[in-house]
């Protein structure tokens, strides 16, 4: 009863499929992210005084820094954080009766099953930033002008690394028993470059920088290698964390 | 032929098989004990999802687990619980697993009605009773027709009806060269069709009747 049946992308995407299915059904993933997301941003709207100038200094404890470097940093935390309540989630589904055994056992390379995953995390973390991005438009007053599509792109380099990672290490978390604990205290000194970089590309854009000025910045290169080093790592070591 | 050298599997300090030896002809076996007597630490080595402490275990001459996706792929397991998403109909479920498998859709029909799931197909896995959910286990572990069949107390939570079912769908799936090991702390459901039997206690062997011993005690 072997058939030729699909290759290896077709069986990654049934996985993926499979995973935004159960997302739609049991919603116990995406709404707390963005939940948690929009409730920060709004809670900052009110700590963080607004006066319509992005270049205005906000006093902080080591002395004062330009708001746009402030609401970068909110930005990305509030992303980091958002997307660590969902990748913690991640395994949940395949813990309820054992179809993790179900899924090592099928027939798919380790890698398929890390790509199964990683894809349903990176659609949620964009569908968060899609909500959140354009509150923080709203709330402080951020007029990009025509970088949107540049902060798109940076904030989509910054996902495929984040994701990576935490699916990575979600895998790893699964194992123990306080998973949500495990997880932040694996991934988080790894993610560390990709959120710096992402920061300071994000300032940049609010400041008004151009795609040229943000592409030639180290950090865009550091993100473009953060991503190619942890995709890699990620399909090649998923063996080792989930079996 | 699967064969098993001085098996061991150790949980920290507890023993779950100790000094295994066993080799298991082609055919129907089953594996019998009472609850940690290392029953599904036994069939989990032979599915490749738990790796020995010592010992190898190797099944048509390659080592369980490390020949890859082609060996995955003629190795059927149903454990404790389902290996199913709840939050997916029975059909849903088995058509992905389907798709991993390389198997037709019209294979999921019909392994579902040997197993007598067509009625509730369209039922999420988490509506299911205890004993559809392990039917419908089964159903999955049967979907790809594999040469290594491993079933894990596949009549708990089951009345006769049902019983008879997954007896039914062992035994038309029994083919030359194919090999069921089931485990069952009840030997009643599956005496009548086995080829061997294993008693397993406390992780070691103290009985192995191989379909040889079987035939010559029938004949007596």
């Amino acid at each position: 009863m072997r058939a030729g049946g699909p290759g290896f992308v077709g069986k990654t995407w049934a996985l993926v499929v499979k995973d935004v299915k159960l997302e739609l059904r049991a919603r116990d993933t995406l709404p707390p992210m963005v939940a948690f997301a929009g409730a920060v941003a709004v809670l900052l709207a009110f700590s963080i005084p607004s006066s319509g100038n992005l270049s205005a200094p906000v006093r902080i404890v080591a002395g004062s820094a330009p708001l746009t470097d402030v609401l970068a940093g909110f930005l990305w935390v509030t992303v980091l954080f958002a997307g660590l309540i969902g990748f913690a989630r991640t395994f949940e589904v395949e813990r309820e009766e054992a179809a993790i055994d179900s899924l090592l056992m099928a027939p798919l390379d380790r890698s398929g099953l890390f790509f199964g995953k990683a894809i349903p995390n990176l659609l949620f973390i964009v569908l968060v930033e899609a909500i959140l991005i354009p509150l923080f438009a709203i709330l402080f007053g951020i007029d990009l002008g025509g970088s949107w599509a540049v902060l798109a792109s940076v904030a989509l380099l910054a996902d495929l690394g984040f994701v990576a990672v935490g699916t990575l290490f979600s895998a790893l978390a699964a194992q123990t028993s306080s998973r949500e604990l495990i997880l932040p205290i694996l991934a988080l000194p790894v993610l560390v470059p990709v959120f710096i970089a992402a920061v300071v590309l994000t300032s940049d854009l609010f400041a008004g920088s151009s795609l040229d000025e943000v592409a030639r910045r180290g950090w865009f290169a550091i993100l473009v290698a953060f991503d190619v080093i942890f995709i890699t790592a990620g399909a090649l070591l998923f063996e080792f964390t989930v079996e | 032929m699967i064969e098993i050298q001085n098996l061991s599997v150790f949980f920290g300090r507890t023993i779950a098989l100790d000094h295994v030896d066993l080799e298991l002809a082609p055919g129907i076996v089953g594996l019998f004990g009472q609850n940690a007597s290392g029953k599904s630490t036994l069939l989990r080595v032979l599915g490749g999802l738990l790796p020995p402490t010592s010992g190898a275990v190797t099944w048509e001459g390659a080592p369980i687990g490390s020949a890859g996706e082609e060996q995955r792929a003629r190795i059927g397991f149903a454990g404790h619980g389902s290996g199913l998403y709840l939050k997916l109909a029975i059909r849903e479920n088995l058509i992905l697993f389907a798709r991993l498998y390389g198997v037709p859709v019209t294979r999921v029909d019909d392994v579902m009605e040997i197993l007598g799931l067509g009625p509730r197909s369209s039922t999420l896995v988490g509506e299911l009773s205890a004993g559809l959910k392990r039917r419908a286990g089964v159903a999955r572990a049967l979907l790809h027709e594999p040469d290594l069949l491993l079933l894990d107390e596949p009549y708990a939570h089951l009345d006769d009806e049902a019983s008879e079912s997954v007896s039914l769908a062992v035994r038309s799936w029994r083919a030359p060269g194919r090999t069921a090991v089931i485990a069952t702390h009840g030997a009643k459901r599956i005496k009548q069709f086995t080829d061997s039997r294993v008693v397993l206690q406390r992780g070691r062997v103290i009985t192995h009747l191989s379909a040889e011993a079987l035939s010559a005690r029938a004949q007596v």
